[in-house]
């Protein structure tokens, strides 16, 4: 099944046409900055809050609260997974 | 020496998905093997919690498909509790299953499938995207936006946010629904069923025209199906029977409860994933690619498979003409997309039929329900397959076990068969170049996963 990490948006680009300059948010991920197309998005984020990211589309925005509370419960979930000696996710 | 070429990520899929396509010494293709990151530790980390918290957590951590977990979580804690919602409660609750949706049908289809149709596997991944499409058909491309956006204001209407759904609880619906919120939505949907209907005419005419026999056979394979329907046999997304068909056609149905008895899961020693397969067949589970055994799919070619009609009008004719031209059941991956945009239709047309059932606006929305003990199953067709959530819970109500079987789980085995089968028939002498991986993707994206 699959995660829905949030990723926290760090710029915008774009915008200046709905269909032929979509917006674009820029996330980052293990220190790689990654362009994001948010067509699909609920609405607009802004720098600083979050995306749920499905296909390299942003599907969802999350504010700062409700990204860190799923991010918490994700934690703990990882941190179960650790007592048990297995990790989340891990492709081989 | 053998070679492992290695795709990742898959560029229109999940992000976390690899394919790893294994060279003999004279370059052919010995294997390839599909690997996804799947979430582990929710049936553990759920342990304990009061089982009412359930559908409001999974919702937060299943994010794709949010209101599909909602739903099958909310529907396995009735059963827990012996809750049996009111009539209202259902219908609210399939209105916005069949809503979501539309919403993911028109995502997957316009924005990560078609492009590779209408601008060819050769193009550079750029263009291939919706920005392509935009570029070469731009009132069509600002409709699908338009669409997307009239979709997810329908459910936040009378659903709240869309986000992290938390409109079902045990024993049935939040809140009623009101007369002036019917009315709007039913104008709504209307505009949603005509956009659905125009987009099939146009796949029909310039996507599915251009499918050759090359693009048919393309990671196809002989599976079973599994899906869900009616005691009539008509394709049903939010309740009914499981219906499990064999290559050869034939089926048998099962109550979601009975699941374990008819299914099986394992994990293989190369894949962290769980897999399933038809225990049912007693065959045992084998993904050799000259002789499956166990392997069936699940997702949208799947249930236009294993359901004898569609209950709605349009997407009824749609089947007869798909039936009548590909055979039942249709075995080619890629004809996923085709079903994809029948069943849009049809959840478009069943929108229309839950708000023309005058329950809907009843008042008694939900049952009262008491923590107790108990084992709930509940099932839901979700956009990537059947979703089946499975909990026991204790005298005070809390989960003591669960057990979660997502879409793709289904999937795994008969993506790997479809990636292998691709692979060896595309691969030659081990030349591979970004075509011949665009193309190999294209079967997995086919299962949406």
């Amino acid at each position: 099944m699959c995660l829905a990490i949030p990723m926290q948006v760090v710029a915008l680009e774009g915008g200046s046409d709905e269909v032929l300059d979509p917006p674009v948010a820029l996330v980052e991920s293990d220190g790689v900055r990654k362009a994001i197309r948010l067509e699909m998005a609920d609405r607009m984020p802004t720098v600083g809050e979050y995306v749920i990211i499905h296909a390299g589309f942003a599907i969802r925005t999350l504010t700062v609260e409700e990204a860190e509370y799923n991010l918490e419960l994700m934690r703990r979930m990882a941190a179960m997974l650790d007592q048990d000696g297995g990790a989340p996710g891990a492709v081989r | 020496m053998t070679q492992v070429i290695s795709i990742q990520p898959v560029t229109r899929i999940e992000g976390h998905a690899r394919i790893d396509i294994h060279l003999d010494d004279a370059g052919r293709v010995a294997d390839a093997r599909l690997h996804i990151a799947a979430l582990r530790g929710f049936e553990q980390f759920v342990v304990g919690r009061p089982a009412e918290e359930i559908p409001r957590i999974v919702s937060r951590i299943c994010g794709i498909c949010p209101w599909m977990h909602h739903l099958a979580a909310a529907k396995a804690i009735d059963n827990c509790f012996a809750a049996t919602p009111p009539p209202a409660g259902h219908l609210l609750r399939e209105l916005c299953q069949v809503l979501a949706h539309v919403h993911d049908k028109i995502l997957h289809f316009f924005f990560l499938a078609a492009p590779d149709f209408l601008l060819g596997a050769a193009g550079d991944y750029a263009a291939r995207t919706i920005m392509g499409l935009a570029r070469r058909e731009p009132e069509l491309a600002a409709e699908v936006v338009r669409m997307r956006q009239l979709g997810q204001t329908m459910l936040e209407r009378f659903a709240g946010k869309a986000i992290h759904p938390v409109a079902a609880v045990v024993g049935g619906f939040a809140k009623p629904m009101s007369e002036a919120e019917l009315r709007d939505l039913q104008a709504g949907g209307q505009a949603l069923l005509d956009f659905a209907c125009r987009a099939l005419d146009y796949a029909r005419e310039k996507v599915f025209a251009r499918f050759e026999d090359d693009d048919l056979a393309l990671g196809t394979i002989a599976t079973g199906f599994l899906g869900t329907v009616d005691g009539q046999g008509n394709l049903r997304f939010y309740d009914g029977v499981l219906r499990l068909m064999r290559p050869d056609g034939a089926t048998s149905e099962f109550a979601a409860a009975d699941y374990a008895r008819h299914l099986a899961e394992r994990v293989e020693p190369w894949s962290t994933a769980k897999m399933v397969y038809a225990r049912a067949w007693n065959e045992g589970f084998s993904l050799d690619p000259e002789a499956p055994r166990g392997v069936y799919r699940v997702n949208t070619l799947a249930r236009l498979n294993v359901c004898d009609r569609i209950a709605t009008p349009r997407a009824q004719a749609e089947l007869e003409a798909f039936r009548a031209r590909f055979g039942r059941p249709a075995q080619g991956t890629l004809l996923a997309h085709w079903a994809r945009l029948i069943e849009l239709v049809y959840a478009c047309e069943r929108v229309l039929e839950l708000l023309a059932d005058a329950r809907i606006i009843d008042p008694v929305v939900r049952t009262p329900a008491e923590p107790r003990a108990g084992r709930g199953v509940g099932h839901v067709e979700a956009p990537r397959g059947t979703l089946i959530h499975d909990y026991t819970t204790d005298d005070d109500g809390c989960i003591t076990r669960a057990n979660l079987i997502v879409g793709t789980t289904h999937n795994i085995a008969p993506m790997n068969l479809s990636v292998r089968r691709a692979a060896a028939g595309l691969v030659a002498e081990g030349e591979i170049d970004a075509e011949l991986l665009n193309r190999i993707e294209m079967a997995v994206r086919a299962y949406d996963p």
